[in-house]
């Protein structure tokens, strides 16, 4: 077998040019492919990731907007919660907030502004000061270095400044990229719990529904019971808010952009197969006498068929091979453009290497029958 | 070896032979004769499996090849028979060394020992350290060699030569014909297509065609006539 490919290699360096061109729509369409399948598993790996943190499954979530920009208190209340809980289907409701910062008013001497506080959270990188998770009813206060520009001129650490009449000790400063939202300052857990958790409001209402539920019936009662009887029917609206959305809108883009690669694929593998065709049957008519002294030698006319195959299947692997680094080339820049990472997966080099040897047994298989049936006289008067 | 009986063969109307009937024995060096397009070719390759489609019959060591399969067709050339053709019908693209190795790609016989049979030929017809060397960059005396060396590396019985030493001076044609008479000596069956009575001088019997008929003498042509 090992002898068979070399001579197929030999045959094919014979004519570079002429089999480059007709690898050329092999190149193009196994990168197609490679760089469609990098794309929808990047995707799909980047969406089931985000389904496991959303575990939208088992529950609809409501949302309660404001109907003006000046009165965003309110959401739902306890009773509302209680009305919520009877809707058929519901197994029980949790309230929540999207916005999971308070707002505050800070003031250092004269100087004061408006911010949005929330709890410490894990790990934080500081700019100065040192970073620790602060216990108990601690009073201590990370700010963010634009607030901490606003209300000092040199350095911050360890001034005492006023939260909404509590005072507190700057602890740190720390940065807040274009990249990361962060609110402008945080304070220990059991201080926010006390001091401003409650002014929170409450716009979610997540209903866990039961498990054979309709959540979409559950939610179209839901906001119809609230919209009746909600405690803030006059201020807000209510809606099932679609955690989803964002990424359906993504995904159909993407399954345009997608189809569109898959037709240039198909289209470019259809006109390389037809390409391979062309070139193995030209192949085959100028190497009439080479068939003829093979098989006066001992060749049989399946051995004959199977070195017009394999050359024309090493082709198309050749082209294959060069197309999966093209693929990974394309990917590479493609990747940064996206929002996720496109990956190449062994799965996918798998299918272009199988994709690669089908059309070239496809494709090759007429011509090379065709060398394999011609009369021996005939092929033995060739020149 | 062969034995030919009333084997007649036509191109539609046009009959290239007709009536043949030949025998050549076992280690016998025949020699064909004719005027060009008298039917040599057509009948050697009859006699080579190259061409299934006569009426008649042909039997290869009394056996009957016309309705055996492809495969039986192809061993057979491959392991009986060794052909010289007119012209040399060497690969121009492939070296010496590969032009006598394609015998053996396709034989079972030789799987192990291919280095050693082709070193062994390249030396009977005196190609030493020419194994490298495409066709052409070989004279024409040393291409016809290599044709020879590629028909006896499977160690055939019989060896069709058609024309053997047509594109040759008399010189190279004498080495030539020597290569062919110490294969003959060494037990192989020879049948030679040749126009050169000279060359046809080496063969024990020679036998002739004229329009499509065998002849055993030449005065029998003259009659014929
Ligand atoms: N495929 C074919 N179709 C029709 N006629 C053919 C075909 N092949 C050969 N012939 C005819 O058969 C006749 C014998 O041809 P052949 O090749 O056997 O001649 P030859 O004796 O070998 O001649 P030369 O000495 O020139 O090689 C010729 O007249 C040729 O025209
Ligand atoms: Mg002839």
């Amino acid at each position: 077998m090992t002898d068979k490919i070399l001579i197929a290699f030999k045959s094919i360096g014979k004519n570079k040019n002429r089999n480059f061109l007709t690898m050329l729509g092999i190149i193009i369409g196994i990168a197609s492919v490679i760089c469609i399948l990098a794309i929808g598993d990047g995707f799909a790996h980047t969406v089931t990731k985000g389904m496991g943190n959303h575990n939208t499954r088992n529950k609809v979530i409501l949302q309660w907007e404001p109907t003006s920009d000046y009165n965003t208190d309110g959401g739902f209340t306890q009773n509302d919660a209680s009305v919520l809980e009877k809707v058929p289907g519901v197994d029980h409701v949790k309230l929540a907030s999207s916005i999971a910062e308070a707002g505050a008013k800070v003031s250092y001497k004269t100087k004061t502004a408006s911010i949005g506080l929330n709890k410490q959270p894990k790990n934080l990188k500081l700019v100065k000061g040192t970073y620790f998770t602060m216990t108990g009813a601690s009073n201590g206060i990370y700010i963010s270095e634009d607030l901490a520009h606003k209300l000092f001129k040199e350095n911050a650490i360890n001034r005492l400044i006023s939260v909404d009449g509590t005072i507190f000790v700057v602890q740190g400063i720390y940065h807040i990229s274009n990249m990361n939202y962060r609110p402008d300052a945080y304070v220990s857990k059991t201080i926010f719990k006390q001091l401003f958790a409650s002014q929170i409001s409450r716009d979610q209402a997540k209903l866990y529904v039961q498990p054979d539920a309709n959540k979409k019936q559950v939610g179209k009662t839901a906001v119809k019971r609230m919209k009746a009887m909600g405690e803030q029917k006059q201020t807000g609206k209510y809606s099932v808010s679609n955690p989803d959305a964002i990424s359906k809108q993504f995904t159909r883009i993407l399954n345009d952009i997608t189809y569109f690669i898959a037709f240039i694929a198909g289209i470019s593998l259809l006109i390389a197969g037809i390409g391979v065709m062309n070139v193995m049957y030209i192949t085959v008519s100028e190497r009439r006498k080479e068939i003829g002294i093979r098989r006066a030698f001992g060749a049989t006319s399946s051995d004959i068929r199977n070195q017009f195959l394999i050359e024309s299947v090493v082709l198309c692997i050749i082209g294959g091979v060069i197309g999966i680094i093209l693929g990974y080339i394309l990917v590479s820049i493609i990747n940064a453009f996206l929002p996720f990472k496109a990956d190449i997966t062994s799965y996918a080099i798998i299918l272009s290497l199988s994709v690669s040897t089908a059309v070239g047994l496809i494709f090759g298989f007429i011509p090379s029958n065709k060398a394999a049936k011609s009369e021996l006289v005939g092929l033995l008067k060739e020149e | 070896m062969l034995k030919v009986t009333d084997v007649k063969k036509a191109y539609g109307k046009f009959t290239v032979l007709e009536d043949i009937n030949l025998e050549v024995a076992d280690g016998e060096f025949l020699a064909i004769m004719g005027p060009s397009g008298s039917g040599k070719s057509t009948l050697i390759n009859i006699l080579g499996l190259l061409d299934q489609s006569y009426t008649g019959e042909y039997l290869l060591e009394d056996k009957n090849y016309q309705n055996v399969s492809d495969n039986e067709l192809s061993r057979i050339r491959g392991d009986q028979l060794g052909f010289v053709f007119q012209n040399f019908k060497l690969l121009t693209t492939y070296n010496v060394y590969e032009n006598i190795e394609i015998p053996l790609i396709y034989s079972k016989k030789a799987q192990n020992n291919k280095q050693e049979l082709i070193a062994d030929v390249i030396d009977k017809v005196g190609l030493t350290g020419k194994e490298k060397n495409r066709p052409s960059e070989l004279s024409g005396g040393q291409q016809q060699r290599v044709a020879i060396a590629r028909a006896i590396v499977n160690r055939p019985k019989l060896i069709i030569a058609d024309e053997p030493t047509g594109a040759l001076d008399s010189k190279t044609s004498k080495e030539i014909m020597d290569i062919f008479t110490k294969l003959n000596k060494a037990g192989t069956t020879v049948i030679m297509v040749t126009h050169d009575s000279e060359v046809a001088e080496y063969a024990m019997r020679t036998v002739y065609i004229r329009d499509g008929h065998l002849y055993n003498d030449e005065k029998s042509v003259k009659n014929h006539d």
